[in-house]
């Protein structure tokens, strides 16, 4: 509810699309989290083997040769568009842009930074009108768009050592049917735990130790309160259905072990006592005060906790590039974990992996053109992808194992505490984004939201949920399209 | 026959009399000058509608060919509760805004009539503001104001020890805390509108009807209304296809929600449309939509029957 709002309200603060992170993607396998955690735990041993050098402009590799010929036939121009993000990122962007049409001649790449919030209309009028990018980023699920023919297979474009740099935990969104459609950059999870370390210290508890479970985050809010001014307060997590919807998937496979949808996705599973207590918590903070009203800001954005306006904010890994960005002060007196759990999760997450991944889109003109300019900038020499990640506070996972090594061995990393809390508790056990239709996610997250406010009894939200959810799954004939 | 000739013969006479009311208009000049506007109308107007009607019956989504898929589109709209939920919303909303809306701009255009020129030059300035500032400014400048913790009307609120209200975080606040603005920018033109309508009333009637002893309330009931007829229909229905399509407002402030709260039928459409993969969904609702405000406006039409005033 309040991103609209935030978002065109500061335009000067570095937002994150809530829809990149919104949109599902499919299941992923033991055995890819078995990679992502050897990839990850990789990264962060490894430190001695970087490769390249950082900001240096990679051989053109598989772009196209500069010669005298094509220069003078003038280049190929390519359409890229890229999301605003946080300061950091958008001059990764620019620079990538500029380091490529500096590199060759060939292809000429123009850049459109599109605000996020702008994106998805943007995008839909650009394709009406026929005029979609030739290559532009892309969240979550690739499966909707590989059905609708939207994007270009990178298998023709792309060379195939590239593509199988990709690791296990990656494939998934980026690969259908055995073949590639999408160049990740990316892997984050989407849910993390952060808490202001001299805030909790005012209210006599141990700042480095966060809550494990939810009772123990709510004894620390009890603690927390009688510090507080006016303005502020303990927590603030997610709380409108949209955001719900996609940050709470990890929640709910912690809560009740499985996700809304039943295995064979002929209908919802949400009638649970997994789910009645998921959202019994998040009325507990409603209730009792210990979450504002009204959000301060988008749970994407790190604006509230960067104000000192609440002691712990739940919010997306990215937002420590925010703090070390906008609030570089706050940076070391910021504690990272995991979101509380339930008391009976065992061992299971409470997030999702989000990803951020490049495609050619199906209609562009010179499919070859916007292959090469990929392969260059994400695919090609990994120190060109470094300073995105150290600059980002590496909060984000590279998905190519080199690009992986090229990060943990910037001298940075060391000095980085949170990177081992991200990429070795927090992200390997993270689950992926579901790949069933954002309808389903929005129920469940307006059935959080209703029973966390109040609006209705919670049995009763998750009843309304059910009902809504099974519009989707016949509307959609999901039973046809559940995974095997 | 010969009463049959009878019968005929003055529908003859008229069916003359109508042609030659029209023998010295100049038909095909009238013709050139709509020529502009139908063909805009065509390009812009008519064939995407057309277009659209045959869009609703296909899959479709920019980058396939459309696939037939026959009334699927139709029913998957009319088997949502969320759609019927919106429509819902959208008239509670018109209930919201035009009434109020109707009645304060009336009151103030008979302030304005009744004020020296000076004034009420003064007044017509000052309540057409809104009109020209955009909705998007509006809805930032609200949302400043509604603000939960930083608010100017919950900073108002607690001088008189009233806690803050999330006036757009509450599902049971949030659609009066967007009607408020929709009836602030609609005020305007509806006053001015209303302003224009009264002048026009002859000054005649009101002396007649003062000589007669007749109070405001009485000249208001049985001259100014009723004479005000046709502007009041016009008003009834622009404010209530303006007030029930408002998507701008609730893009802006709350994003639909919070629970949906303020989720109007176009800003469901356009959800839908860009959220969603194929396009067929959301060009049938738009059509529904369009079946709904026309049965409306149809019925507005019928039950306040427009007519020609009798000066």
């Amino acid at each position: 509810m309040g991103t609209w709002v935030r978002d065109t309200l500061t335009p000067a603060q570095p937002r994150v699309d809530l829809r990149e992170i919104t949109i599902m993607q499919p299941t992923i396998t033991r055995r890819h989290l078995l990679g992502t955690s050897l990839g990850l735990a990789a990264a962060s041993v490894l430190t001695a083997c970087g490769s390249g050098t950082p900001g240096e402009p990679a051989p053109t590799g598989s772009a196209p040769a500069s010669d005298g010929a094509t220069e003078a036939a003038a280049a190929v121009t390519i359409q890229f568009w890229h999301r605003t993000f946080t300061p950091v990122e958008n001059d990764w962007y620019t620079g990538i842009i500029k380091q490529f049409n500096e590199a060759q001649t060939a292809v000429k790449v123009v850049g459109t930074e599109v605000p996020a919030d702008a994106w998805d209309q943007k995008m839909k009028a650009a394709q009406a009108a026929g005029k979609a990018p030739d290559v532009y980023t892309h969240p979550g699920s690739i499966q909707d768009a590989v059905t609708a023919g939207q994007l270009h297979e990178l298998d023709s474009v792309v060379p195939a050592e590239a593509l199988a740099e990709i690791i296990d935990a990656a494939k998934p969104v980026s690969e259908k049917d055995g073949k590639y459609y999408a160049y990740p950059l990316l892997l984050e999870p989407q849910g993390v735990l952060f808490w202001n370390k001299d805030m909790m210290e005012a209210a006599g508890l141990d700042p480095e130790k966060g809550p494990k479970t939810w009772d123990e985050l709510f004894g620390m809010c009890e603690k927390i309160k009688p510090t507080l001014q006016k303005g502020q307060y303990c927590i603030s997590p997610a709380q409108d259905a949209v955001t719900f919807a996609w940050s709470s998937v990890g929640q709910q496979y912690n809560f009740a072990g499985h996700t809304a949808l039943k295995d064979d996705w002929t209908g919802a599973a949400v009638e649970d006592p997994g789910y009645e207590a998921l959202i019994a918590v998040y009325k507990k903070l409603w209730d009792n005060d210990y979450m504002p009203k009204q959000p301060l800001a988008a749970y994407v954005e790190g604006k509230d906790f960067g104000e000192k306006k609440v002691a712990f904010k739940i919010s997306g890994s990215w937002m420590l590039s925010e703090i070390g960005s906008d609030y570089p002060d706050l940076l070391m007196k910021t504690g990272i974990g995991a979101l509380p759990n339930s008391p009976d999760a065992g061992d299971r997450t409470a997030t999702t992996l989000g990803n951020f991944k490049w495609v050619i889109d199906a209609k562009a003109k010179d499919p070859q053109a916007a292959g090469d300019f990929l392969s260059w900038a994400i695919a090609g020499d990994p120190a060109l992808l470094v300073p995105f990640f150290v600059t980002t506070q590496f909060t984000k996972v590279p998905v190519r194992d080199s690009v992986q090594k090229a990060v943990a061995s910037d001298e940075k990393a060391a000095k980085a505490p949170w990177v081992k809390v991200i990429t070795d508790e927090i992200a390997p056990t993270a689950i992926p984004e579901p790949s069933y239709p954002w309808d389903v996610s929005v129920a469940v997250g307006t059935a959080i939201e209703a029973g966390m406010k109040g609006a209705s009894p919670i049995p009763a939200a998750l009843a309304t949920a059910t009902k809504s959810i099974q519009t989707v799954v016949d509307r959609e004939g999901l039973a046809a399209k559940a995974p095997k | 026959m010969t009463s049959s000739t009878a019968e005929r013969s003055p529908s003859r006479r008229a069916g003359r009399q109508r042609h030659d009311t029209f023998r010295y208009r100049d038909g095909k000049v009238a013709y050139l000058l709509i020529l502009p506007v139908m063909i805009l109308l065509g390009i812009f107007v008519l064939w995407p509608a057309v277009y659209a009607g045959y869009l609703s019956f296909q899959n479709w989504s920019f980058y396939k060919d459309p696939e037939f898929v026959g009334w699927k589109n139709f029913t998957d709209v009319l088997k949502d509760p969320l759609f019927y939920a919106t429509i819902r919303r959208g008239f509670m909303f018109v209930l919201m805004t035009v009434p109020v809306m109707l009645v304060l701009a009336f009151l103030f255009s008979s302030l304005v009539v009744s004020v020296s020129g000076r004034f009420a030059g003064v007044l017509k300035v000052s309540i057409y503001i809104p009109t020209i500032i955009s909705t998007v400014i509006t809805s930032i400048v609200f949302v400043l104001i509604y603000d939960y913790s930083g608010g100017l009307l919950n900073w108002v609120l607690a001088y008189f020890s009233i806690d803050p209200v999330a006036w757009i975080g509450d599902p049971a606040w949030a659609l009066l805390a967007i009607a408020v603005p929709a009836i602030w920018l609609g005020m305007g033109l509806t006053s001015l509108i209303m302003v224009a309508a009264m002048v026009d009333i002859p000054q005649e009637f009101y002396e007649a009807a003062a000589m007669e002893g007749a109070n405001w309330w009485q000249k208001t009931l049985y001259i100014t209304l009723p004479q005000m007829k046709n502007i009041i229909l016009y008003l009834l229905i622009t404010g209530f296809v303006a007030a029930i399509q408002q998507y701008e407002l609730p893009l802006v402030m709350t994003g639909g929600g919070p629970l949906d709260s303020t989720t109007l039928p176009n800003l469901f459409i356009f959800n839908h449309f860009r959220n969603d993969v194929n396009v067929g969904y959301s060009i049938a609702a738009a059509l529904l939509l369009f079946v709904v405000l026309g049965t409306v406006s149809a019925v507005v039409f019928r039950i306040l029957n427009s007519e020609k005033l009798v000066d």
